[in-house]
């Protein structure tokens, strides 16, 4: 696998514009997609995988901190450790509510439940904003370490370690967040 | 020559590029919609479009209508409850004592097509490309590959509905750059892609949708509407066709007026019924039905990253979006009035007309990244899925897993390969299972790569390669539609033996659980609610409540069915109160 940044012509640097990653992505996709007479299937596919690992800031990073996509062993972040219990806390709550609203079979015990899944409703909106105060965090960690990075030459051991750190705890956020928000949505969608 | 072709629940379309315009074909009455139905006669004769749907009330039993539910569909699946089968078996039809594949019946359509199509130009059609649902499965899509190769084409393409309608809306908007929502309400199907479009490039960002959504559930519920204001309980077979046919009319007419008058004359028994029908009443019984089209559209804004106000555009196709009342809540869910310039039925056509263009090199500088709808995993231990290409990954793509054996001399190991959204593995929609081969070699040593690519129609393909002896291979996946017939019988001899236990205390069983749910059911909610109801409306549940412990006692299954269903009637108010006040 080449370099994705090259591939799409992008500084090479932690900060990036999605909009500009997708411009860039549209622009050599037309020209590579297989059904095009410049096509070419392979390149066409390595183009998708570049943009989706610049367009996710955890890959993005890992990509810079030396290019393995491997999470080296990625342990829970101490700033997560009190996010944690409350995130799989609501998951577990959501299941279960979903579980019963699904296997309820009149329409009594399914009226029933609409109380309670509008307050877990609630919840996961409040545990929602606790990941996204931790998130912005992350993302100013994220534009200082784009300050500090040099415009050429090599970045230095411990801007590498950070960067990884980093990888990791938004590959945590983003991973929470996908699940959060799917749970969110399935109560949408049984409440109508 | 390709055509392109939109395979409808309802009705399908033909047609082709003829010099530098998409040009759809009309049969010989210059009907450009061909009804997607299909009858088949005493002697083999089999009927296609306006000359089966004639045949539809006379002979029910022998005419296939909406086949487009069932294609590449499996037993046990939601929406094949009415239908005879074994668990996980392909879904087939039985006709005048015969068995057919939903394949079968789709490729008499495609038949038709291709017929009316030569007819026109007089010349072979043989290449086409073909729309689906974007939220058909794998095993959809294949099976839609399979009728057209039965019914003579090579499947160019398998193209997604709403991509091919935002090609026909983008055409001649090729400079612009913008962000589009198409909303495809079609005869059976909802779907909802929302596309980027820049300088020729359509580039779909996300996709939701619902396969079994659309226009026929609307003519049931309004059937439903028809049955009970004409005051009929048990309807026949042909009852039941003739209201739906006298529904459809009616929800297509009232898209025009405010009322009209339904006659079904010797509906029944010899009776005529003659039913007014007014726009409010089938809006109040079709809202909750459309409503569930907003659940979609949030999840597709969702997953490309948009909220309604960052679209430039939401494009209403399919024939369905005639309906002010779709209209108008497709306007409430993204807060902006709908664009209603392309036709609701010839705009999925035209896009797939474009794309033959495309693939011929007649239509230069357009693209089409299209996505695949469902993420694509295998199953992990512990009965997890793991995701491997993720939902929204442009197609054709691919994606890699490294296997190794866990034990020394292992000849191979299996794979289940899982389509779908759920965490856990049981909820996903199972495509298959395959084995990887080890050639035998110490514990850890043997390493083989697994490559799952999904190719441009949206269908997986899976190659195997030995990292060791470099050797590589396609790897066949048992699907649903592929199931061998030996298989096939041995899972059908199975279930029939285990039906045959005991019928009747399966269903008494059934029923109990029911029952046992729904009394506590019962009581809760009158603890919350049973002051604010009439007492005549209390005295009637409790009533009914007796009578299903009394049930339950005496074993009896055909009473405690008709007790319980008594009991849901009774409970219906409750249950709406409840819900609204829940809703605050």
């Amino acid at each position: 696998m080449s370099d994705p940044f090259l591939l799409l012509g992008i500084a090479r640097r932690p900060l990036l514009d999605p909009e500009e990653v997708g411009s860039a992505y549209r622009r050599l996709a037309g020209e590579l997609h297989p059904d095009q007479a410049s096509g070419d299937v392979s390149k066409f596919r390595e183009l998708g995988e570049s943009a989706a690992i610049l367009k996710d800031p955890a890959r993005r990073l890992r990509e810079l901190a030396g290019g393995s996509q491997a999470s080296g062993g990625s342990s829970l972040p101490p700033e997560a450790s009190d996010l944690f219990p409350k995130v799989a806390g609501i998951l577990q709550q959501a299941d279960s509510l979903l579980e019963k609203q699904s296997t309820a079979t009149n329409v009594l015990a399914k009226a029933l439940l609409v109380t309670p899944l509008r307050k877990l409703t609630n919840d996961l909106e409040r545990v929602s904003s606790h990941l996204e105060s931790w998130k912005s965090t992350l993302d100013q960690e994220l534009q200082r370490v784009d300050q500090e990075w040099p415009e050429h030459g090599t970045p230095t051991p411990t801007a590498l370690t950070a960067l990884r750190r980093l990888a990791d705890s938004f590959t945590f956020a983003g991973r929470w967040e996908l699940q959060l928000r799917n749970r969110k949505l399935a109560i949408e969608a049984t409440l109508g | 020559m390709i055509a392109g072709i939109d395979l409808g629940t309802t009705n399908s379309l033909i047609g082709v590029y003829d010099s530098g315009f998409p040009t759809l074909l009309a049969d010989r009455e210059g009907n450009r919609l061909t009804p997607s139905v299909v009858f088949y006669g005493e002697k083999g004769e089999v009927l296609v479009g306006r000359e089966a749907t004639r045949m539809h009330a006379l002979c029910p039993g022998r005419t296939v209508s909406s086949v487009k539910r069932l294609i590449g569909r499996r037993h046990g699946e939601e929406g094949t409850g009415g239908l005879m089968g074994a668990r996980g078996t392909a879904v087939t039809i039985t006709l005048g004592g015969g068995t057919l594949t939903p394949e079968e019946v789709s490729s008499e359509i495609l038949k038709k097509l291709k017929a009316i199509a030569e007819e026109r130009l007089g010349t072979t059609v043989n290449r086409a490309v073909i729309t689906v649902p974007a939220y058909f499965n794998d095993a959809q899509r294949a099976a839609t590959r399979k009728a057209g190769e039965l019914a003579g084409f090579t499947v160019e393409r398998i193209l997604s509905e709403p991509t091919a309608a935002a090609l026909a809306y983008g055409l001649e908007r090729l400079s612009e750059n913008s962000k589009v929502a198409v909303y495809d309400f079609g005869g059976g199907t909802f779907d909802l892609s929302i596309l980027q479009l820049d300088n020729g490039v359509f580039q779909v960002l996300s996709t939701h949708g619902d396969t079994r959504l659309g226009g026929d559930d609307l003519d049931e519920a309004i059937a439903g509407l028809l049955a009970s204001k004409a005051q009929l309980k048990e309807t026949s077979l042909e009852t039941g066709i003739r209201l739906r046919e006298a529904a459809r009319a009616a929800k297509e007419a009232l898209s025009e007026e405010e009322a009209v008058v339904v006659r079904l004359p010797f509906l029944q028994e010899g009776k005529s019924i003659e039913i007014p029908l007014t726009r409010p009443e089938i809006e109040t019984v079709c809202a909750p039905i459309i409503r569930r089209t907003g659940a979609h559209c949030h999840r597709a804004l969702e997953d490309a990253g948009l909220s309604a106000t960052q679209l430039d555009e939401v494009i209403l196709v399919g024939g369905s979006t005639r309906m002010p009342l779709v209209q108008q809540l497709a306007a409430e869910i993204f807060g902006k009035q709908p664009n209603l310039t392309q036709h609701p039925d010839e705009a999925v056509a035209l896009g797939a007309i474009l794309q033959g263009a495309i693939l011929e090199g007649n239509l230069r500088n357009v693209a089409l990244l299209d996505v695949t709808p469902l993420s694509l995993g295998i199953e992990t231990f512990g009965g997890l899925m793991n995701v491997i290409i993720p939902r929204n990954t442009t197609i054709p793509a691919k994606a890699g897993e490294m296997f190794t054996n866990a034990v020394a001399g292992q000849s191979g190991m299996k794979i289940t390969v899982l389509q779908g959204e759920r965490e856990l593995a049981a909820d996903n929609w199972v495509l298959g299972s395959f084995e990887i081969p080890f050639s035998p070699s110490p514990k850890g040593a043997a390493r083989v790569g697994v490559q799952f690519s999904i190719d441009a129609d949206g269908i997986l393909q899976v190659l195997a390669r030995d990292t060791t002896s470099g050797k590589e291979q396609v790897v066949e996946i048992k699907s649903a539609v592929e199931v061998s017939d030996k298989a096939v019988e041995a899972m059908l001899a199975g279930s029939l033996e285990h039906a045959f236990e005991d019928m009747d205390a399966r269903i008494f069983t059934e029923a109990r659980l029911k029952a046992e749910e729904m009394l506590p059911a019962v009581e809760a909610a009158l603890t919350q609610l049973g002051s604010e109801l009439p007492e005549a409306e209390i005295t009637e549940i409790h009533k009914q409540t007796t009578e299903v412990t009394a049930a339950l006692g005496t074993k009896e299954t055909s009473r405690l069915k008709q007790a319980l269903a008594a009991l849901d009637q009774a409970t219906q108010t409750l249950a709406t109160r409840l819900m609204e006040r829940a809703m605050g």
